[in-house]
Parts: C-alpha cells; sequence; structure tokens
C-alpha cells in the first residue's frame, strides 16, 4: 500500500466499516435467508431450501399482480410528472417577471413527507367528506356527492395512490428539468432563429435533445424511487381493496410482518433488486449510447 | 431615409410590446396554475383550523367558515404527540450528526488520496444507493431485533445513518472537489497535520455544504416511515407512525390527524423556503451531476 492510499484508507475506513456493518452485512443477510425457510421466533438459522422460495414467489399470482401493479404505478406516475414537470419547466425558464416566487412556491412540497401527502389525498379523496367529490359534484361532472369510491372501488384505488405520488414528486421533475434548461447555451437558440427555425422545431431539434441527458438521470431517479414507493400506498390503501393496489413493497412488507415468511419476503426482494438494477443499467446504457452520438 | 427608419422602430417596439405582454401572460397563468397545484396543501392547512364539525362535512368547502383551534386540542389528547416529535427529531438529529461526520471525513480521504481500495468502495456506495429500502427493511429488522434493538432510539439511528452515510459520501465529495488544492497544501506549510487541516481549513470552508448535507440526511430521517413503522412500537415510536394512526378502520380523527400534519410538516416547509438556495444546489448537484 502506497502512503497515499494508506492515508485515504484511514479517513473512509470508519464509514466503510459502519457500512459494513449495517449495509452491507444486511444486503448479504437478505441474499442467505432467500435461499432458508427462517423461523422468525426461535431465530435459528432455518433450513436450506434452495430456489423454492424463488420459485413459489414468482408462481404466485399476487406476486404478478403486485409486479403488474408496480410497472402501471411506475409508468404512469413518471410520465405524468414527466410531462407536467416539463410544462412548469419550460414556463418558468421564459424568465416573467415574479417567476423566481413561483418557482419557490412550486418547490415547496419537496420537503413534504410521502406520508403526508398520502394523508392530505387520504382526506381529499374521501367518498363521504372529500372535497374531489364536491367538486367534480358542483361542476356537474357526477350525479352525486360520492359516485366515486376513489379508494375503496377496485378500479380507482391504484390511480389514487398514483395521483398523490404525481402531486409529492413533480416538483422535484421540474427542478431537473429547469436546472437542465438553464444549461443550455444561449447560442444554440440565436443560431436556430438565423436559421429561421420556428418554436416548435426549436423545441424538438433543440431543446428535447439538449434536455435528453437530464431527463434520463431524472427519469432514473424517480423510476427507482417509484418502482421501491411504500408509505403513499401504506397510507392511502394498504394495498387493497382486494389487491387492486398491491405494489411490490407493501406485499413484502405484509409477507414479512403479517405472514412471518422471511424467506419467500427475501426472495421477492432480491428479484426486485436484480429488476431495477437491470432497468438502471439498462437507463445508463442506453445515455451513454447517446451521449456518443 | 427617415420615414423608413421610423417604421422599422415602430415596428420594433410594437414587437417587444407584445412580448413583453406575453411574458406577463405567461407569469400570470403560471402563477394561477402554481397556486392550484399546491392547493392540497393549504386546503389541509385551511382544514385543521376549522371547528372539527365543519373538517368533517358532507359537503365540505375549501376556506374556513369559521376559525377554531379544536382539532389542534384534541390531537393532544388523542394521543402522546409531543413524545413522538420528540422521538422523530432525537433519531432525525443523531443520525444527521453521525452520518454528515462518517460522510465527510470519508468523501475527503476518497477525494484527496487516491487509492483503489478507495474506488471500490465508491462503487460499492453507489450500487448501494439503488437498493430499495423496502429490501434492506427484511435483514435490518433481523438484524435489530437479534441485538436486542427493537423499539429504542438507537435502532432507528442506527438505520438512519446507514442509508445517509453513501448519500453523505457522494454529495460532500462534490464539495471537496470544488475546494483547490492549495488550501490543503497551505495549512500544511503553516504546520497542520493531514487530520488537523481537515478540521480546521477544509471543514468551515465546506459549512455551505454539510449545511446541505445535514438538511438532505435529516429530512429523510425525519419523513422516514417505512423503518419507524417496523422497527419501533410504543418507546420509540416517531411521529409520522403517530400521526397514521389517526385513521384506523375504526377510528376516523381526520380533524386531529389534519391538525398533525400540519404541525409535523409546516415547519420544515418554512425552513426549506428560508434555505431554498442550498436545497436547489444540492439537489441539482446530486441528481444531475451525480
Amino acid at each position: 500500500m502506497t502512503k497515499e492510499s494508506k492515508i485515504s484508507f484511514l479517513f473512509f475506513a470508519p464509514a466503510g466499516i459502519f457500512m459494513l456493518i449495517f449495509l452491507f452485512f444486511p444486503v448479504m443477510l437478505l441474499i442467505k435467508d432467500s435461499f432458508f425457510q427462517v423461523d422468525m421466533i426461535s431465530q435459528d438459522s432455518g433450513t436450506f431450501v434452495g430456489m423454492s422460495n424463488y420459485i413459489e414467489s414468482i408462481k404466485s399470482d399476487r406476486f404478478l399482480g403486485a409486479t403488474t401493479n408496480t410497472l402501471i404505478y411506475v409508468v404512469v406516475a413518471v410520465s405524468v410528472e414527466l410531462l407536467l414537470g416539463l410544462f412548469f419547466a419550460m414556463l418558468l425558464n421564459t424568465g416573467f417577471k415574479g417567476h423566481g416566487f413561483v418557482r419557490t412556491i412550486l418547490l415547496s412540497p419537496l420537503m413534504i413527507a410521502p406520508l403526508v401527502s398520502g394523508l392530505i389525498w387520504k382526506f381529499m379523496l374521501n367518498s363521504q367528506f372529500g372535497i374531489v367529490n364536491q367538486l367534480l359534484y358542483d361542476f356537474n361532472i357526477t350525479s352525486s356527492r360520492n359516485a366515486i369510491q376513489w379508494l375503496s372501488d377496485d378500479r380507482t384505488a391504484l390511480l389514487s395512490t398514483i395521483i398523490a405520488d404525481i402531486w409529492l414528486t413533480t416538483p422535484f421533475m421540474m427542478l431537473v428539468l429547469l436546472a437542465g434548461l438553464q444549461g443550455i447555451p444561449v447560442t444554440l437558440y440565436e443560431s436556430a432563429k438565423i436559421d429561421g427555425a420556428n418554436k416548435i422545431k426549436t423545441f424538438f431539434y433543440i431543446t428535447l435533445p439538449s434536455l435528453l441527458p437530464v431527463m434520463v438521470v431524472a427519469i432514473l431517479i424517480r423510476t427507482v424511487d417509484a418502482a421501491r414507493t411504500f408509505d403513499i400506498v401504506w397510507v392511502l390503501t394498504q394495498g387493497g381493496p382486494a389487491n387492486s393496489s398491491e405494489v411490490l413493497s407493501t406485499y413484502m412488507y405484509k409477507t414479512l410482518t403479517r405472514y412471518g415468511e422471511v424467506g419467500e419476503s427475501s426472495a421477492m426482494a432480491v428479484l426486485f433488486i436484480i429488476l431495477l438494477l437491470l432497468l438502471s443499467s439498462y437507463f445508463l446504457v442506453s445515455m451513454f449510447k447517446a451521449n456518443k452520438k | 431615409m427617415e420615414s423608413l427608419s421610423n417604421t422599422t422602430q415602430e415596428k420594433k417596439s410594437l414587437f417587444q410590446w407584445i412580448r413583453k405582454y406575453n411574458k406577463q401572460f405567461i407569469g400570470f397563468i403560471t402563477t394561477i396554475l402554481a397556486l392550484l397545484f399546491i392547493s392540497p396543501y393549504i386546503y389541509i392547512i385551511f382544514t385543521s383550523i376549522k371547528p372539527s364539525s365543519e373538517a368533517i362535512s358532507n359537503s365540505p368547502t375549501f376556506f374556513p367558515r369559521e376559525f377554531s383551534i379544536e382539532n389542534y386540542v384534541s390531537m393532544f389528547d388523542q394521543m402522546p404527540i409531543l413524545s413522538y416529535f420528540f422521538n422523530s427529531f432525537i433519531t432525525a438529529f443523531i443520525s444527521t450528526v453521525l452520518s454528515v461526520f462518517l460522510g465527510a471525513l470519508a468523501a475527503y480521504g476518497l477525494a484527496r488520496f487516491s487509492s483503489k481500495l478507495g474506488n471500490v468502495f465508491l462503487l460499492i456506495t453507489l450500487c448501494i444507493r439503488m437498493i430499495p429500502m423496502i429490501s434492506i427493511a427484511i435483514p435490518m429488522y433481523i438484524i435489530i431485533n437479534s441485538m436486542g434493538l427493537i423499539d429504542t432510539h438507537a435502532a432507528l439511528i442506527i438505520t438512519y445513518t446507514s442509508i445517509n452515510v453513501p448519500f453523505a459520501i457522494w454529495l460532500m465529495m462534490g464539495f471537496f472537489n470544488n475546494i483547490p488544492k492549495e488550501f490543503d497544501e497551505a495549512a500544511r506549510i503553516d504546520g497542520c497535520n493531514i487530520f488537523t487541516s481537515f478540521l480546521k481549513v477544509i471543514l468551515p470552508v465546506s459549512l455551505p455544504g454539510l449545511a446541505t448535507t445535514s438538511i438532505f440526511c435529516f429530512m429523510l430521517a425525519w419523513n422516514d416511515f417505512l423503518f419507524a413503522l417496523l422497527l419501533t412500537s410504543t418507546n420509540a415510536k416517531t411521529a409520522t407512525v403517530g400521526i397514521s394512526e389517526f385513521l384506523t378502520a375504526y377510528n376516523l380523527d381526520l380533524g386531529p390527524m389534519t391538525a398533525a400534519a400540519v404541525s409535523f410538516s409546516l415547519p420544515v416547509m418554512i425552513f426549506s423556503i428560508l434555505v431554498q438556495r442550498y436545497i436547489v444546489s444540492g439537489m441539482t448537484l446530486g441528481s444531475v451531476k451525480g
């Protein structure tokens, strides 16, 4: 070891040891447990069962349902957030008088806990006392005050959780995209103007391509976050009714705490990690390719 | 000649006028959209100051008709909410101090001195950020349980610190890389060793970075619900878990719940607006560049 790497080691060793014990070891334990039938109460190491936890997970309809719901949740939430965020970012980027103030307003939900977002929407979407149904009734969109049972109807439960997610994290998307927009050199727009490009052409040929790398990172971060969402779904529906809004994280939580199935929930967690790593590496590789062009 | 330049000038000023008007119009529309966007939060604040009969009404209105602190009073009657807030604060505070300390130390070592082991360590740190918390939650529960720490502050402090350390390392690396190496060298010439030059020179210079990192670490711990739900039951129960209990199958205390949700989030909102510059720089640094 050179002197320099020795010094470096001294500085990162405390964090390294901490992470080894409380992050690396848990992940190893997770992988190990996924091959065992673990008894939560006696806390012995359990019996080795090979791949059976994985096979059981993949074969169960509930796991497949939760995976589908997670995918719907991620795709719908992230695309709406991207469009809304881009819309707000472009409006703010025009630099109108007072844009700083409006940006502050729009950014304020960033610090709200997902739990609180869940509570707010639980309150607003309540079928008896909720203001959403009241407004729909007032504007003559629905015929009665409790026409839509947002949280207890299996057709709308997942949608309700997605609404809460979109509301909470669109500001994040907007912030990242705004930073990206402001990083596009003005000269690009000037030369486009000289070449006689109109606004729509400028948007598709300059703004979008220049924004692409930032957009990919933002989508990646949001995809990983939306895929592991727990608080919002737990508070709003707990995955119900009839598992219609069950996502992977709530299902794993229930498998662990309600049914005490450490092995099976670990196997699902490992599958989940692999899925996310594959997804994020796909994103990163495609971004790398785009950058090369 | 004169008339020609006159008409072009007129055209120019008309164009400018339209542009100016256009911008104001965009500003107006955006302001209204922004207010609509955050109206759910405003609605919760308004609801929390309604009398309970109005808060849970079959025909709810946006603005309160009557002002009352009833919900805030009954919030205290329903559960020991103050001790939940204390638990949230103490675990978030201690874990923030720990993770920023460990993170800054590691980031300095990795940013200033090249080492192969360090690069491997950085790569692992990045990978760990990708792992969903729910999957860490399962083995964490088993480890904390076997240590006999279930329902203690230590359980949450350990968990939050371990989640925040990798994040703190990456964020602080960004800040240290922006501090010129000459700072360290000057300190060394003045007789500091590596550790004292880090403590006396580098840390004070990177105060904005430390502040940003602290805010993010604190917010993660303060807003956490999953681990608190899993690892605590009575003694160390945090505010998020407490607030969620206003809504159970048998009990729908919506009025006090809105009061608790506002008390929990409003101070943070105001604080975040005050220090927004740091938050924005940290966000963009952590996401766009990281």
